[in-house]
């Protein structure tokens, strides 16, 4: 049923939300296409723009991997990707004050030890108690990491931040200096327009290929576990933690396991982040960041993997295409006859709360027409080889009922 | 009159059952002042449908949450299978044997009615989440033997056609029936039963006894809480009687029904 083999069955196959899903989607890809093409978006600051979106969709697959699955709320997001990040960042980097000098992929593994452990010693006590007990003490932990990562100056650089992070492949064979390697390229796709492709491009496709790697593995690992027994524990889990318990499940060992598995996809995207920044400072611990996450995973319909996916990818949008807002100053509506002038300073020069704005509106709006966020899990989640017949599709997909509608 | 006492009161030594498959001894649980559960002691015996009756407020929730390990007791044993289980955790609870019900039927949000019915089977290779990587196949073996069980449990219990309808779009009645089945899947030696009639229309009430008989002769030993009392009466032999806390009585439903001790503590007196 791929989509290559049999787009026509594939489509017949969708809910309109998924059609218009994918409809946008594409239209947006066509977009970006066109952008690309023209030149108004250069290759470079495109592919930095993939790589955010990949680490936004990790941070969206953490969350979803506790929130979506087993209903942990979750309020250090911030806090775990800041851990990925300054694990990674001080084990490698040269101005690091404790270790430095380490391979990148030595960072990398130094970091989800470090949010492992640090996932294990929250869960620990809290993980036992109410569901809300983990929400306070997270958003406690959250606060607790950002301000020793600013103020442990011997450990961290304090507010200065680490500088001189390599380059994700730094010390790999061939991969270390493929960019410098790649000749210079420039394409002229129409006349008049010229995209240069030199080594920052390449070095920027280096690093698309990383966060793709990651996402897909992160991908495959959490659609399995989706699918399987053990996901289906964590969403009795959600459901009903007493039902879990009674049928003789250890609640609680499911759910550490849930909560430090996300929190490791969170350092990942934090590892990317610094690798993809080369530079980190206690600013990317903003708890903002937090909420971004939790906005893109409602969004995108908490539980469904591809929902957390869709949701990073249109935060991202949101974050980062509201800074062209910037650039605008006046709009001028020609109609022939009289021309409207739009003064539309007042946007450039309130960027950051309009993104607020923006963000606020697509939420309110979401939670009335569609609470179920727009890819919600839409098909049983049986073990694949065991179902040989595809489920036939619910009309109101599992989720999209409201409790008690039905009931007698 | 005081013979069929008598004769209960001899019933009721849970020293002369034989073979015990759970056993309560002197429990206590209060909550504050009040105290739900008083010296409580009785014993359920393999291979019967045991009930468990009392006025409203007699604590036979509350004892129902001790004995699967929902609470933890203030003093006294539970024994499940000649095994101390007091303190345990539910699921190590339900590790000797025992699974129990809910009144309120618990509802799975987001999944099928037969996807709900593969959280019962105890011990699924597929719960381990480095299996799902190292031992995919044997993962798929006992999911797709667990999912054959399932639609056959669905099917005994005639609820086949319901089998991918989502959990939350069924009548209460069939959660009733579902969540029965489901628990079967647990292979459960003592099946809990909170208020199995509860909410339950005639028609499928009697299709809900009819199943617990047929479960019971085919093995499994039940303790269920009822109010409807002829559901229980037609059903459960022998019937514990719970008043305040403690046991009153413990007898045949005959005998429980005429007993004077239990009409006084249904109508409310110490008269």
């Amino acid at each position: 049923m791929g989509v290559l083999s049999d787009p026509k069955g594939y489509w017949a196959d969708l809910t309109r939300a998924e059609r218009g899903v994918v409809a946008s989607v594409v239209a947006f890809a066509v977009l970006l296409l066109a952008g690309l093409l023209t030149g108004a978006l250069s290759p470079t600051y495109f592919l930095f723009l993939v790589g955010i979106a990949g680490m936004y969709a990790l941070l969206s697959f953490g969350l979803n991997s506790q929130w979506g699955f087993s209903g942990l709320i979750n309020f250090s997001v911030a806090a775990f990707f800041g851990i990925g990040a300054y694990g990674t960042a001080l084990m490698s980097a040269d101005s690091s004050p404790i270790a430095g000098g380490y391979l990148p992929i030595v960072g990398l593994f130094v970091a989800l030890a470090v949010a492992g452990v640090l996932a294990l010693a929250i869960g620990i006590p809290t993980l036992r108690l109410r569901a809300d007990y983990l929400a306070i003490a997270s958003l406690g932990l959250a606060e607790v990491v950002r301000l020793v990562v600013l103020n442990e100056r011997q450990l961290t650089n304090g507010s200065a931040g680490v500088r001189g992070i390599p380059q994700f492949f730094e010390g790999w064979p061939v991969l270390a200096t493929l960019p410098q390697q790649m000749p210079g390229l420039v394409v002229r796709p129409f006349p008049g327009t010229e995209l240069v492709l030199e080594t920052p491009f390449w070095g920027a496709l280096l690093n698309v290929a990383v966060v793709v790697a990651f996402v897909g593995v992160s991908y495959g690992i959490l659609r399995r576990a989706h699918r399987s027994p053990w996901g289906r524990v964590l969403r009795t889990i959600r459901a009903d933690e007493d039902l879990a318990r009674a049928l003789g499940k250890n609640t609680y060992a499911f759910k550490m396991q849930s909560f430090v598995l996300g929190s490791l996809i969170m350092a990942l995207a934090g590892v990317f982040y610094a690798h993809l920044n080369l530079f980190v400072s206690p600013g990317d611990l903003d708890p903002v960041t937090t909420f971004y996450v939790w906005v893109a995973v409602i969004l995108g319909g908490s539980g469904s993997n591809r929902g957390a996916l869709f949701g990073g990818v249109v935060i991202v949008t949101i974050r980062e295409g509201t800074r062209f807002l910037s650039g605008l100053s006046e709009f001028v509506l020609d109609l022939g006859v009289v021309a409207l002038q739009f003064d539309l300073s007042f946007i450039s020069s309130n960027v950051a709360p309009l993104r607020f704005l923006l963000i606020g509106v697509l939420i309110v709006v979401l939670m009335r027409y569609r609470p179920q966020g727009m890819l919600p899990p839409q098909r049983e989640l049986i073990w694949p080889s065991v179902v040989d017949d595809p489920p036939s599709k619910l009309e109101s997909g599992v989720r999209g009922v409201k409790a008690g509608e039905s009931d007698e | 009159m005081s013979e069929q006492t008598e004769a209960a009161r001899g019933a009721t030594d849970p020293d002369l059952k034989e073979d015990v498959v759970l056993r309560v001894e002197d429990l206590q649980k209060s909550f504050g002042a009040l105290t739900a559960t008083d010296h409580a002691t009785f014993a359920v015996e393999r291979g019967t449908i045991t009930g468990l009756i009392g006025p409203n407020g007699a604590g036979k929730s509350t004892l129902f949450n001790l004995v699967s390990g929902f609470y933890e007791p203030d003093g006294g044993r539970v024994e499940v299978n000649g095994t101390d289980v007091t303190g345990l955790e539910p699921y190590e609870v339900a590790d000797h044997g025992l699974i129990r019900t809910f009144q309120t039927p618990r509802k799975l949000e987001g999944m099928t009615v037969r996807e709900a019915m593969l959280v019962g089977p105890r011990e699924q290779p597929g719960e381990s989440f480095l299996n799902l990587f190292f031992r995919p196949g044997t993962v798929g073996e006992r999911e797709g033997a667990n999912l054959e069980k399932a639609e056959r449990i669905l099917e005994e219990f005639e609820i086949d056609h319901l089998a991918t309808q989502p959990a939350t779009q069924i009548s209460g009645g069939q959660m009733k029936l579902v969540e029965l089945a489901r628990a079967m899947l647990a292979e459960p030696e003592l099946l809990l039963l909170d208020e199995p009639a509860a909410g339950v229309n005639p028609t499928l009430r009697n299709k809900l006894a009819d199943q617990i008989r047929r479960l019971h002769e085919q093995g499994t030993t039940f303790l269920l809480i009822e109010h409807d009392m002829d559901f229980v009466m037609n059903l459960a032999d022998p019937v514990i009687v719970l008043d305040q806390g403690h046991v009153l009585m413990e007898g045949p439903p005959k005998a429980v029904q005429t007993d004077q001790r239990v009409i006084d503590a249904y109508l409310g007196g110490n008269v």
